[in-house]
């Protein structure tokens, strides 16, 4: 019978718990410390609970900024195309 | 008139009045409700026994903030167990197979779990959206996947409901169609069909509990990421 080559328990809500785990015991990669991140790494990173917000919002500034600039892009695009016409 | 195989799932009127309002009080007035006597009889105690173990087995994983959810939780798993169990009568209609009804109470109830991670620890809700040790290559993609997974939560929940209880319904009355079709044309097929009926019947009974729990307990869960 296939067992998971992942010891110990991982909380079953937890899919982050588990890359962690996984990439620890079968990978040998660890996790660094938080004093160990320096520069843009520090704010920025998935290992502390800062770091991954500052992601999910970094990300969701750029999906909403690229959003506001396509929406003035084409309104923009429509006004030149309806002067044009009248013209 | 010759009923269609879904006329089981339409809301009923009577003279232009919605039934379904019946059959959602329904449940309310079959509970026996507590009373003053040191001793209550033993339906009573059965289900106060009943109500008493499950909240502790549901509200076991949730630290004392999310506590307060326990009247809400227990109660709206006593109803929807009710309904589904009711539905299993012949010639019931069965609210939760309508998919407005269930997302109507899990809509809300999710996004009140949001709300309230939202607004007591926002850091931590956030940061559920990015799972720990994640690539960082990968990292604006699982950002968009887990908004994407966090949004069809309140979906997955009132489908999850409708889907099962329909097809049950459903697999009930045609297999009991083909029984009754079958008796005087081949009776030996007719009773192995009876026999699949029986099997199936106690099969949506348990169908009819489980996916009551698990509407349930998905929402404890949702609410303890966030509480």
């Amino acid at each position: 019978m296939p067992t998971s080559p992942v010891k110990g328990r991982i909380p079953l809500s937890s899919f982050g718990h588990l890359i962690t785990e996984v990439k620890r015991q079968l990978f040998g990669i660890e996790a660094p410390a938080a004093v160990e991140l320096t520069g843009w790494r520090k704010y920025f990173n998935s290992y502390t609970l800062q770091g991954r917000r500052n992601c999910v919002l970094a990300t969701y500034g750029v999906l909403v900024l690229s959003a506001a600039a396509y929406l003035m892009h084409s309104r923009n695009k429509e006004g030149r195309q309806t002067s044009s016409s009248t013209t | 008139m010759t009923l269609s195989l879904f006329d089981q799932f339409m809301s009923p009127f009577l003279l232009g009045i919605p039934l379904i309002i019946i059959a959602l009080t329904l449940p309310w007035s079959l509970f026996p409700t507590a009373t003053h006597r040191w001793l209550n009889n033993r339906v009573l105690t059965l289900q106060g026994w009943f109500i008493n173990r499950f909240t502790q087995q549901l509200l076991l994983p949730l630290s004392t903030a999310g506590h307060k959810w326990a009247v809400l939780l227990v109660s709206l798993m006593m109803y929807l167990i009710t309904l589904n169990m009711l539905g299993l009568l012949p010639y019931t209609f069965t609210p939760t197979t309508q998919l407005s009804l269930n997302l109507a109470l899990a809509v809300p109830l999710w996004l009140a779990t949001v709300i309230t991670g939202m607004r007591n620890q926002p850091t931590h809700a956030l940061g559920h959206l990015l799972p720990e040790g994640t690539p960082t290559p990968l990292i604006p993609a699982l950002i968009i996947i887990e908004t994407i997974s966090l949004f069809i939560r309140p979906l997955a929940l009132g489908v999850r409901l409708t889907a099962n209880l329909t097809a049950g319904h459903l697999l009930i009355q045609l297999t009991s169609t083909a029984t009754f079709v079958l008796l005087p044309l081949m009776p030996a097929v007719a009773i192995s069909t009876g026999a699949l009926l029986f099997l199936l019947t106690l099969l949506e009974i348990a169908v009819a509990m489980i996916q009551a729990y698990v509407f349930v307990l998905l929402l404890s869960l949702y609410l303890q990421e966030n509480v």
